[in-house]
């Protein structure tokens, strides 16, 4: 990593082998700086507490002057609506359907491509580098519209498997991006071994440099399943109002937000939201530390 | 040859799906923005640049450009002056411990507490703050100021207010990451540097402001390229959130907001595809310029 | 929640599909709008007056409908349900043509059932094309996928075989059909607009619905003073139920042709004396609302309502169905005409805003086009409105259909304010589907008028500067009306 070295050799020249524990010196600094910490992490668990003792609550208790107050008893009964109702759990299935396949075959698709450019020379590598790079740069919303009559005219509009194209080819920019940097850092000499042994490049590719790429690969492939999972603007042009068995969950949700307001059933679109939140809390604990690197991965070069 | 059929097999299927995908409907688009296309007629007219002569003496239109500043310039600034205020507390705060320096207690909670945001998706977020933003007593921050006797704030309807109210959320969402990052980047400055300026008598603050500060000012700058790209979304915040979609007054509007409504509602593709243009030669002029600040500094060290 | 009833299709059905595009916060506007672009390309031979299933025809069976040709009906099971066609029409049609067998389907996607249906014309006999996802009829009916309606409308009254159908209806039903000039829809349910508010609460203070602004103004302080806001509109999502009101009292100052002037995009039209006065007027009732109303959804305003903390509320006849689950015992529905504004004002005070709506359609390919026509035929006697009005809540075109029916009182006071209305109609404004641009803005410019940003000076000014800017853009088609 470039930061590291170069703030290394920046270093000031006065740092020595002199080593002395410093005290820990806890004044009023100290004192205000866990305060802070403290309202910080109470201002990003506030809104999700709040939503989830909303989902118990009733409509008059949500709406009423008391935004604060404990709910008067806790029943589930909104929690079945947001589930029968709302079809929450197809959402859900469907999304991870849809994401499941799209990161797999962008990650299988992304590599392939990236390893092939970084690691040979041939007639136009620099222009399929560019052309991959370049899309990185491009607003969205540029393309909607063409894009929508694009994947019509394949016949694949309001179908899993357009948005699951889609979704493989917007997520191609980044992960070859990435990809083809975290493949040249590669060394040589194993692959070399091999083709010296008469394994073909693909196999060299896929039993030898994938694994030594693994670290760099389960990264990227977070990035990409957070990415596609909390996509909102692909599924509502792709995936109409007609085939809402298809919806993916954010689009779920918006809609739920809509109804919710029409029909007023504000523990339900409560219940939903926390239901939507739940899953990607538990999942997030679980892998939060691959999370955090696989995100922050693409900025830390 | 071996060498370019496999070359060919590991490209041609990414390269196909982008180019289809990606590719072909950002070319369409720049075509349709020359045409006055309302998405029926098989044939647009092409009209030349009048849909960009428009655009200049469209009010809307401006409103967007200048609230893309307001978020380009405010948004970075005040995200990544609370996440370094918080991973410097978390990462140095606690001052040096048997030769290395720590974070304050609990910083490894505050970590995945903070982060957490960042896995929750926009649309999910964006409904969740309609609580929390709602303009009488019944919102959870007004619930929260009328506890202390402050009347209600409106923090969607005071059109000096809106957009801030919006980019709230943005920061809210976004801080965590950016904890994560900058702490990346502490932690790869050696424990020594801060020893030295320890024993020669710097407090908390000249620790941060001529140490910490510059050794990871290349992890400040890629996290402000990320920023700017994410000040000209908004998208589904502000459709959520805003009164009647980028109001009040076009208060809060913004350009995908707007590309969105004149496509979708007004059918008027081509004068959409005109803003997406502008929101692309927008984008890309922000990327080349912050990249080439990048790179000058890199350089001149 | 869901696809069922309540939901965004719902509102859009309701509200006669005004707000296509708008409301639903997704899908919706994506997929309406999408759906019509994929109708558009494809182009189809037009062949509008096929009548394929001929029998003779005589004053009972003036279509010459095949007593034994099997009729399909497409119903939308919204809101509305669809048990006013299973266990109404459709019973009343077997009744007359036993032999006939009924294909009854109900769905909430017309669109997805049924384009494919309309590509391969293999089409059914009789839709109730609403909701969301409805079919765009400007659309179906350019691709001549539309049978004209005329007939219809000129047959004979199954009640009164001496008067057309047309006279048994209410005035401006067979207009808000037309397109292009000729009626291809049949709006068959008919929507009341004005000041709604509880009359056992009013009953209760002793206040009373304002007969004029003078009025409006003194029974709002009383109101005020009472603790209650005593008018507001959800500014959030529905400045329009405000801008009704506006649009409402301009045209009883000078009658409709002021809202025809709008729709036509006729130069000053939004300049005109009486839209100042009426925009005027309002703002200064806006000072009665609460800032916070700026933000927030009809549905709140509507639960606010339903507490007692709102007195007045604009808006139409759906609403006490749409509030149904959240109404109190101690409350109950009442509709007042928007008061008047001068002593000269051109419409009375019991003047009132009536428009029909949900699209029933048949289309030009259909096999059966003469049962449809006579299943439509049922629809419109009284006997048929009757028993819709009594499976949906709601009222249809039919005049006098709905007497001796215990309505909900709600629609009772509606009905008796039609009555008192007599032909004092203020027509619906056709600018919201025409030019959703002019009606975006308007909605803008409502909340900022309403809310005290702008005077009712820069309200007309601004709205006459869109006005200008959709009639110079020449990718917007033009469209006309003189009724």
């Amino acid at each position: 990593m470039a930061t590291q070295t170069d703030a290394y050799r920046a270093a000031p020249a006065r740092a020595t082998s002199r080593r002395r524990q410093k005290k820990n010196q806890l004044g009023a600094f100290g004192a205000l700086s866990h305060i802070a910490l403290i309202v910080w992490a109470i201002l990003v668990i506030g809104p999700i507490l709040w939503t989830f003792l909303a989902s118990f609550k009733t409509n008059p208790e949500i709406m009423g002057d008391a935004p604060l107050a404990m709910p008067q008893d806790f029943s589930w009964a909104s929690w079945g609506r947001a589930w029968e109702k709302a079809h929450i759990g197809r959402y859900m299935l469907n999304t991870v359907l849809v994401v499941g396949v799209s990161t797999f075959f962008t990650m299988l698709f992304g590599s392939m491509a990236a390893y092939v450019i970084a690691r040979f020379r041939f007639p136009g590598n620099r222009i399929v580098y560019y052309l991959f790079v370049s899309g990185l740069a491009f607003p969205v919303f540029l393309a909607l519209v063409p894009l929508f009559f694009v994947v019509r005219n394949l016949g694949l509009i309001d179908t899993h498997l357009g948005v699951i194209l889609v979704y493989i080819a917007y997520s191609l920019p980044f992960t070859v991006f990435f990809l083809t940097a975290f493949f040249k850092t590669l060394p040589n000499s194993v692959a070399e071994a091999a083709m010296m042994d008469g394994s073909s490049h693909t196999r060299t590719f896929f039993q030898i440099m994938v694994p030594m790429a693994k670290p760099g690969l389960i990264s990227i492939t977070i990035f990409n399943i957070l990415g596609q999972w909390n996509q909102y603007l692909l599924p509502i042009v792709l995936l109409s109002g007609s085939v809402e068995d298809k919806w993916l969950i954010t689009q779920g949700i918006a809609n739920i937000n809509t109804n919710a307001g029409y029909e007023a059933d504000w523990p339900g679109l409560f219940a939903a939201l926390t239901m939507a939140i739940l899953p990607m809390m538990i999942v997030y604990i679980i892998f939060q530390r691959q999370i955090q690197s696989g995100l922050t991965a693409g900025a830390v070069k | 040859m071996r060498k370019y059929g496999f070359i060919f097999s590991f490209l041609v299927i990414p390269v196909i799906l982008y180019a289809i995908f990606v590719i072909s409907p950002y070319l369409q688009a720049f075509y349709i923005s020359l045409t006055n296309w309302r998405g029926i007629s098989a044939n647009p007219q092409f009209i030349g640049f009048e849909n960009f002569t428009r655009l200049l003496g469209d009010d809307v239109f401006w409103a967007a450009v200048r609230h893309h500043a307001v978020l380009l310039v405010a948004m970075p600034l005040i995200t990544i002056a609370i996440a370094l205020f918080f991973s410097f507390l978390l990462n140095v705060g606690g001052g040096s411990k048997s030769g290395k320096m720590a974070g304050v207690r609990g910083s490894k909670f505050y970590r995945v507490v903070y982060f957490f945001p960042q896995v929750l998706a926009v649309a999910v977020v964006g409904v969740l703050f309609q609580a929390i933003y709602r303009p009488d007593n019944t919102g959870v921050l007004n619930g929260l100021l009328d506890l202390v006797g402050l009347g209600p704030v409106g923090w969607l309807i005071d059109t000096n207010l809106a957009l801030w109210s919006i980019m709230g959320v943005i920061i809210w969402q976004g801080v965590g990451f950016y904890v994560v990052l900058f702490s990346a980047g502490m932690a790869a400055i050696p424990s020594e540097v801060f020893e030295a300026a320890a024993l020669d008598g710097a407090g908390r603050f000249r620790l941060f402001f001529s140490i910490t500060l510059p050794l990871i000012w290349d992890t400040i700058q890629v996290g402000w390229v990320y920023l700017g790209i994410a000040a000209f979304d908004a998208f589904a915040l502000v459709q959520v959130l805003s009164v009647d979609r980028g109001g009040p007054d076009n208060a809060t509007t913004v350009l995908p907001l707007e590309i969105w409504r004149t496509a979708f509602t007004f059918s008027k593709f081509g004068y959409a595809s005109a803003m997406g243009v502008a929101l692309f030669f927008l984008t890309i002029t922000f990327a080349a310029l912050s990249l080439r600040v990048t790179r000058r500094e890199r350089i001149e060290v | 929640m869901t696809n069922s009833a309540g939901s965004p299709k719902d509102i859009t059905r309701r509200q006669m599909l005004r707000r296509i595009g708008l409301t639903a916060l997704v899908a919706g506007p994506a997929g309406s709008m999408l759906a019509a672009c994929a109708t558009g390309g494809s182009s189809s031979e037009a062949s509008p007056s096929a009548a394929p299933s001929a029998a003779a025809t005589s004053a009972q069976n003036p279509f010459g409908v095949k007593a034994d040709a099997p009729l399909e009906v497409v119903i939308f099971k919204g809101g509305l349900g669809d048990s006013y066609a299973k266990d109404v029409h459709e019973p009343m049609y077997k009744k007359t043509y036993p032999n006939a067998t009924i294909k009854h389907v109900a769905t909430q996607q017309i669109a997805q059932t049924l384009q494919p249906r309309f590509a391969s014309g293999d089409v059914p006999d009789f839709i109730a094309n609403s909701g969301t996802d409805l079919m765009d009829n400007g659309a179906l009916q350019s691709e001549g996928q539309l049978l004209d309606l005329t007939p219809l409308f000129e047959a004979p009254s199954i009640d009164d075989p001496s008067k057309k159908i047309k006279d048994t209806i209410l005035a401006g039903t067979v207009e808000s059909g037309l397109i292009a000039g000729k009626p291809f829809i049949l709006n068959y349910v008919s929507s009341g607009y004005g000041l709604w508010y509880n009359t056992k609460l009013f009953q209760e203070k002793g206040w009373a619905p304002p007969k004029d602004f003078t009025e409006f103004k003194a029974v709002c302080e009383k109101i005020k003073a009472a603790g209650l806001t005593p008018y507001a509109y959800a500014g959030k999502n529905a400045s329009y139920y405000q801008y009704w009101m506006i649009l409402i009292t301009a045209a009883k100052v000078e009658g409709n042709q002021v809202l025809l002037d709008i729709d036509n995009l006729v130069d000053g039209a939004w300049l005109k004396d009486s839209v100042k006065q009426s925009a005027a007027a309002w703002a200064e009732i806006g000072k009665y609302i609460d800032k916070s109303y700026e933000g927030l959804i009809h549905t709140e305003v509507q639960t606010r309502q339903n507490q007692d903390k709102v007195a007045f509320y604009p808006s139409g006849s759906w609403l006490e169905n749409e509030q149904k689950s959240n109404t109190p015992k101690t409350f109950e529905y009442a509709v007042a005409p928007t008061p008047s504004l001068t002593p000269s004002d051109k419409m009375p005070y019991e003047a009132i805003r009536v428009a029909s709506g949900e699209p029933y359609i048949i289309p030009a390919k259909a096999k059966n086009t003469a049962g449809a026509l006579e299943y439509a035929r049922i629809m419109l006697s009284k006997e048929g409105a009757k028993g819709f009005t009594e499976k949906s809540g709601s009222l249809t075109v039919v005049k006098g259909a709905a007497e001796g029916l215990s309505l909900s009182p709600g629609i009772k006071s509606l009905n008796d304010a039609i009555g008192a209305a007599g032909d004092n109609i203020v027509t619906y404004s056709q600018f919201e589907n025409w030019y959703k641009e002019l009606e975006t803005e308007l909605r803008k410019q409502t909340n900022s008028l309403m809310f005290g940003r702008i005077s009712a000076d820069e309200f007309c000014a601004n709205m006459q500067k869109k006005a200008d800017s959709v009639k110079a853009d020449s990718s917007i088609t033009k469209q006309n009306r003189t009724v």
